[in-house]
């Protein structure tokens, strides 16, 4: 049944983050590098929120910022580190030695969590994979049992599957170039686990860049991800997947990401970042101003323009 | 004063730049090559350059025969839309093109290493009050276990190379010959290991690694001491192919300017 609540939908982020992810949620968010919602991840910092169980495919500063804040309770997911730049260092005082707070990880690959997701958005208990096999990703469990199961094919092809449990959220984040007021949203460029992780979550926090006439998305509907009836709210959030990048609006904010990873290095150095960048922000807008105009004109992203389609009939 | 630094700074060029070299030249012209950041890119950005201009790209992201045009710093950045064939999403790159059976080559990392191959990239000892914790699988799983051959690059050292891997994030040949059919992998292996000593093949009747080719100006015993099993070590074993003046050209000034990957 489509919410008929359309007007409510579009609110402030802080509304937003209060009303839909309360402390020990099951909060997704996005992977693989590719428009990460960390407008949202910033104001969960702000609003202190306590024993969430993070879920991703992919990550990166985010959740080893929620875990430096002490949000995070648990992860279910494949990979933590900041890429090129070096290891996660919030993630490994978290685990290394129980600071801020002791976590538990469970542990599937990129690929594997992705079908966890796809096994919840089709509301299924769990998919196949034919990776897995044979590893560790197998064979250790953190907090669920059993974490995966090898099944022989019933069919009779001696093929064998790791089967992996439906991993639902309370809440998938996802940040997109655009939607309308309902909230029909559209991406571009690599989409990452956005489809799947989406779906997965029971409710749908959707953060875009920019809010356009419903026009512009039925001109293009190949472009669109997720319905709006599907979407439960939006905020608008320019520059919200700072320091990464979004597709055709801003690149990567390398010497952002740089100075995180330098300063994140000791216990001291991360609280002195997140007081600097987190509580001492007061908004996103805030965030914005001392970024500084320079700065994000340096980073907004020059046009390479798509061809148009017919799509007449 | 002969030491170490002085002979390997005597070289036209960095260890760093001939693992990039030695990464392109494991791609054949035509391959689908499944390529994470780092050094793997720019081998296979290298390769498309120089002698394998028809190779396919494909990253986890969702990008299919990316063209950059800079370094990308990570595996979503957007320099590798502009320009590509298909852009999806992590189920497609995985499940239909690699899973499938589709993608004949994949680059993996690792901070520990065993003879048969086998990876982590997890945690270095005990698993539950670990000394490091590292990022975990990531792809590396799904593209060790998927792929029709992986190439796995990392540096090198008796820490690194050990008998017995902390915990196993990505399967090589697990306990020897059989051991990838008896627990179900559809194919692939490790093809070759690249580190910044030498280039290391693997046995196709016991599975284990041997050293193929010692990077200039390295000795074989310095390496057997920089492995902590008995290394097996080629009967026809030689100092690897120094770069070409192509090659070092192609990395320098179209594949890593900056020295992002390569150092500066």
């Amino acid at each position: 049944m489509a919410d008929s609540d359309v007007a409510g939908k579009l609110m402030p982020l802080a509304e937003a983050v209060k009303k839909f992810i309360p402390d020990g949620c099951r909060l997704r968010s996005g992977g693989i590098a590719v428009r990460k919602p960390f407008a949202v991840i910033y104001e969960v910092m702000r609003q202190r929120k306590r024993d969430l169980t993070f879920l991703m495919s992919g990550w990166t500063e985010d959740a080893d910022w929620l875990i430096g804040a002490g949000c995070v309770d648990r992860l279910e997911g494949s990979y933590l580190g900041l890429e090129a730049l070096g290891l996660a260092q919030c993630y490994r005082r978290a685990v290394e030695k129980g600071v801020p707070r002791r976590i538990l990880i469970e542990e599937y690959s990129n690929f594997g969590m992705t079908m966890r997701f796809m096994a919840a958005g089709m509301g299924l208990p769990f998919m196949p994979v034919k990776s897995q096999l044979g590893s560790d990703l197998l064979a250790v469990e953190a907090f669920r049992h059993p974490k995966a199961q090898v099944l022989e094919d019933p069919f009779g092809s001696g093929e064998k599957v790791a089967l992996l449990p439906a991993c639902p959220a309370d809440v998938a984040l996802l940040h997109a170039q655009r939607c309308d007021e309902d909230g029909n949203a559209q991406v571009w460029g690599q989409l990452g686990d956005d489809l799947w992780g989406t779906y997965a979550g029971k409710r749908v926090l959707l953060t875009v860049e920019e809010v356009v006439p419903t026009r512009v998305i039925r001109h293009d509907p190949n472009r669109t991800i997720v319905p709006g009836f599907r979407v439960d709210a939006i905020v608008r959030t320019p520059f919200g997947g700072h320091p990464y990048q979004v597709q055709g609006y801003y690149d990567t904010d390398r010497a952002f990401r740089r100075d995180y990873a330098a300063r994140s290095a000791t216990l001291e150095g991360w609280q002195s970042w997140a007081d600097e960048w987190v509580y001492g922000v007061e908004g996103h807008e805030e965030y914005l101003k001392k970024l500084g105009e320079e700065r994000l004109a340096k980073l907004r992203a020059k046009p390479v323009m798509s061809g148009r389609v017919n799509y007449g009939y | 004063m002969a030491t170490e630094a002085t002979a390997a700074a005597a070289l036209p060029y960095k260890r760093t730049e001939l693992m990039a070299i030695c990464a392109a030249r494991e791609i054949r012209d035509g391959e689908i090559a499944f390529i994470g950041t780092g050094l793997p890119m720019l081998g296979g950005m290298l390769a498309k350059h120089t002698h394998a201009p028809n190779c396919i790209m494909i990253f986890e992201s969702g990008v299919v025969d990316a063209r950059p045009k800079r370094t990308p710093l990570s595996i979503g950045d957007g320099c590798l839309v502009p320009g590509s064939v298909m852009l999806c999403g992590l189920t497609e790159v995985f499940g239909l093109l690699m899973q499938a059976g589709h993608v004949d080559v994949g680059y993996i990392g690792g901070a520990q290493i065993d003879k048969f191959g086998n990876l982590n990239t997890t945690v270095i000892g005990d698993y539950r009050s670990p000394k490091v914790r590292l990022p975990g699988s990531g792809g590396a799983n799904d593209i060790g276990s998927l792929a029709k051959r992986t190439i796995i690059m990392m540096k090198q050292d008796r820490l690194k190379f050990v008998q017995k891997i902390d915990y196993v994030t990505t399967p090589g040949y697990l306990d020897g010959p059989g051991g990838r059919e008896r627990v179900g992998l559809p194919r692939g292996g490790p093809a070759c290991v690249i580190s910044d000593m030498g280039v290391y093949r693997f046995d196709p009747q016991t599975k284990e690694m041997f050293l193929e080719t010692f990077h200039p100006g390295l000795a074989v015993d310095e390496i057997r001491k920089n492995v902590s099993w008995d290394l097996v070590v080629s009967p026809k074993v030689r100092a690897t192919k120094p770069p070409t003046k192509r090659e070092l050209q192609v990395l320098r000034t179209r594949c890593d300017p900056e020295g992002i990957f390569l150092g500066t």
